[in-house]
C-alpha cells in the first residue's frame, strides 16, 4: 500500500489517540500538580496533593476496594463463569435455554441491576430479608447496604452472579475444541470431570484472558453499582477509585485531587496490563 | 428408555438453581411493577390484590421516557459509526507491514487497561470547550472513544484471521486499496463488525459515568440517569420506580429476545481470539 494510503487510514485512530489519550494522560498529570476549584486560577502546589492522596484514608479505602473488586472477578466471578460453561458444554437438557437465561441479565443496563439489588437489600422491603425470614433465620436479616460490615459485599454480589457474557465467552471457545482430541481422551477412558480438568480447562486459555481483560477492566471503572446502591457509603465503605475521582470533583470540587486519583487509576491499569501481558505469553497475540 | 444418569440430574438441579437466582428478582421486580403504591409497601410480599399498568401511565405521562429512550440510542448510534468507521480504517492499515505497527499496536492495546473515567475532567473540559457539553453529541463522541481500543482489537483481530490471498488477488487485478477494503475486505469482516456493534450499544446502555457528568437538562439526558434520578425523585414511589425500570429495560430485552442466537454468538465472535 502506498505511503499516503497509509496515513489516510491510520489518521483517524492516531488522531483520536492523540487527542483523547496522550493530552488527557498529560493534562491529569499537570493538574494533578495544582490546587483548582474548576473555575478560579490554578495554584502550583508541588507535590502537595500526592502527599495529600497518599496520607487519605478514604484513598487507601477506594484502592483497596477497587482490587477487591479485581479479586472478586478473578476468583468468584470468572471461576463461577467457567463452571457454568463447562456444565452446559455436558448438553445437559435445555442447556441452549439456559444459556439465553444466563445471558439475559447482561443486556440489561447495570444502573438497573443495581436498583434492582438496592431493593433486594432494602431493611423492610426487600426480598433478600424476607426470604432469610421465610426460613427462620430472622438473626441474619440485616439494613445490608447501611452496614459497614456487610455494604462492599453487598455491592459486589451482584457482579458476581451476572457471568453470562463470561460463560459466553467460554462456550465458544469450548466450541472450537476438536472433535477428534474429545474422543481420543474418550478412549483412553477419561470421564466427565477428568475431561474438563484435563481437556477442556487446558484449551480455554484463550478465552480466560479475554476473560481476565474484560472483567479486570470493567472493575478498575466500576463506578455503576456503589454509586447507584450506596453512593461510596456508609462512610466510605463501599467507595472505588472511580467513585472517588467522581466526588474529589463533583462534590468536592478538588480538581487537583481528583486529578491525583485519576494518576492512580492509570498506574493501577498499566501494572495490570503487564500481569495480564504476562500471564498471556505464549498466545498467538504479537 | 435411556437412563438418565443420577450426576446430570443434579447438575440439571445446580443450574436451575442458578438461573433462578439470577432471575427471579426481575419476576418480583415485573409484578411489583404492577401494583399500586399503597399496597406494595403495606405488603410487599403479599399475593397481589389489584394489578395494572398504572404506573406505567403515570410515569410515561410524567416524564418523558421517550426522549430518554432516544437520547441513549443516539448516543449508542454516533458511537457505533465512529469505532465502526475508524476501527475498520485501523485494522486493515494494520494489515500492512509498516514501520511504526509496533509502537501503534502497543498504544492501542494499552487503552484497552486505562480506565476512561480517569479523564473525566479533560473530557470534561474538552467537550465543555467545544461547545458540546449538555448535547447527546457530546456523550456520544465520548462514548465512541471509550469503545475505540475495544473495538479496535475485535476488528483487526478479526480482519487477520482472513486469507491474505484475496488483498493479493486484489492487487492483481490491479483494483486500488481503497477497492479492496470496500470491495473485499469489508463484506469478509461483517461478522467481527456486527460483535463489536453490539457490544457498544450494550456498554453504551449501561454507561452513567459520562452520561451524568456531560448532561444537566431533560434533553440530552439518557435513561441511566434518569432511572439513576428516580431513586432519590421517587423515593416515596416505588411503584412508579419499578415501572420506569422496566421501560428502561424493555427495548434491549426486545431486541435480545428476537436476536437471542445472533447476539449470543455475535458477542463472542471476535472475543475468543483475544
Amino acid at each position: 500500500m502506498k505511503k499516503r494510503m497509509l496515513v489516510f487510514y491510520l489518521f483517524p485512530a492516531v488522531f483520536c489517540a492523540v487527542v483523547f489519550f496522550i493530552i488527557p494522560l498529560i493534562y491529569i498529570g499537570y493538574v494533578s500538580f495544582f490546587d483548582w476549584n474548576g473555575l478560579n486560577a490554578m495554584t502550583p502546589v508541588g507535590t502537595a496533593n500526592y502527599r495529600q492522596v497518599l496520607s487519605d484514608s478514604n484513598f487507601r479505602l477506594a484502592l483497596k476496594n477497587t482490587l477487591i473488586w479485581i479479586l472478586a472477578a478473578v476468583l468468584i466471578h470468572i471461576p463461577l463463569g467457567l463452571l457454568l460453561a463447562l456444565l452446559l458444554n455436558r448438553k445437559i437438557m435445555g442447556w441452549k435455554v439456559f444459556r439465553i437465561l444466563y445471558f439475559l441479565p447482561n443486556v440489561i443496563s447495570i444502573t438497573a441491576l443495581a436498583f434492582l439489588w438496592y431493593f433486594i437489600y432494602h431493611r423492610d422491603l426487600g426480598l433478600l430479608n424476607w426470604l432469610l425470614e421465610l426460613i427462620g433465620l430472622d438473626g441474619l436479616t440485616n439494613s445490608w447496604l447501611t452496614n459497614t460490615d456487610t455494604a462492599l459485599g453487598a455491592t459486589i454480589v451482584p457482579f458476581s452472579l451476572y457471568v453470562g457474557l463470561t460463560s459466553v465467552i467460554f462456550m465458544t471457545q469450548l466450541s472450537t475444541i476438536s472433535e477428534d482430541l474429545k474422543e481420543a481422551a474418550l478412549l483412553d477412558g477419561a470421564k466427565g470431570w477428568q475431561m474438563d480438568l484435563y481437556v477442556y480447562i487446558p484449551l480455554v486459555k484463550p478465552a480466560l484472558m479475554t476473560n481476565i481483560m474484560l472483567n479486570v477492566a470493567f472493575c478498575l471503572k466500576n463506578f455503576e453499582y456503589p454509586f447507584v446502591m450506596t453512593s461510596g457509603g456508609p462512610v466510605n465503605s463501599t467507595t472505588t477509585l472511580a467513585l472517588y475521582v467522581y466526588k474529589k470533583m463533583m462534590n468536592a470540587n478538588q480538581y487537583g485531587i481528583s486529578m491525583v486519583g485519576s494518576v492512580f487509576a492509570v498506574l493501577l491499569g498499566l501494572c495490570l496490563m503487564v500481569i495480564v501481558r504476562t500471564l498471556q505469553k505464549g498466545g498467538q497475540d504479537e | 428408555m435411556k437412563r438418565v444418569k443420577l450426576s446430570r440430574i443434579l447438575i440439571f438441579a445446580f443450574l436451575v438453581l442458578i438461573a433462578c437466582i439470577m432471575l427471579v428478582p426481575f419476576v418480583w421486580l415485573v409484578i411489583a411493577s404492577l401494583r399500586p403504591n399503597m399496597e406494595l409497601l403495606s405488603n410487599p410480599f403479599g399475593i397481589p390484590e389489584t394489578l395494572n399498568l398504572n404506573n406505567y401511565f403515570e410515569v410515561w405521562r410524567r416524564q418523558p421516557m421517550l426522549r430518554y429512550l432516544l437520547n441513549t440510542f443516539l448516543a449508542a448510534l454516533i458511537a457505533v459509526v465512529i469505532d465502526v468507521v475508524i476501527s475498520v480504517m485501523t485494522g486493515y492499515a494494520m494489515l500492512h507491514r509498516f514501520r511504526m505497527r509496533g509502537k501503534l499496536s502497543t498504544m492501542f492495546y494499552v487503552g484497552l487497561f486505562i480506565p476512561a473515567n480517569a479523564f473525566m475532567v479533560p473530557y470534561y473540559v474538552m467537550i465543555t470547550k467545544i461547545g458540546l457539553y449538555n448535547t447527546i453529541w457530546g456523550v456520544g463522541l465520548i462514548y465512541g472513544v471509550m469503545n475505540l481500543p475495544f473495538s479496535i482489537m475485535i476488528i483487526r483481530g478479526f480482519m487477520e484471521t482472513l486469507p491474505m490471498q484475496i488483498i493479493e488477488s486484489g492487487k492483481i487485478d490491479g483494483a486500488t486499496a481503497n477497492q479492496i477494503l470496500i470491495r473485499l475486505v469489508l463484506p469478509m469482516t461483517k461478522p467481527g463488525i456486527v460483535t463489536v456493534c453490539i457490544f457498544i450499544v450494550i456498554n453504551c446502555w449501561n454507561e452513567l459515568f459520562f452520561a451524568n457528568l456531560l448532561t444537566l437538562s431533560e434533553s440530552s439526558r439518557t435513561i441511566t440517569v434518569a432511572i439513576q434520578s428516580y431513586l432519590t425523585s421517587f423515593e416515596a414511589n416505588y411503584g412508579f420506580a419499578f415501572a420506569a425500570m422496566i421501560i428502561s429495560i424493555l427495548p434491549t430485552l426486545i431486541v435480545y429476545i428476537f436476536l437471542t442466537n445472533k447476539i449470543i454468538g455475535g458477542m463472542t465472535a471476535g472475543a475468543v481470539k483475544g
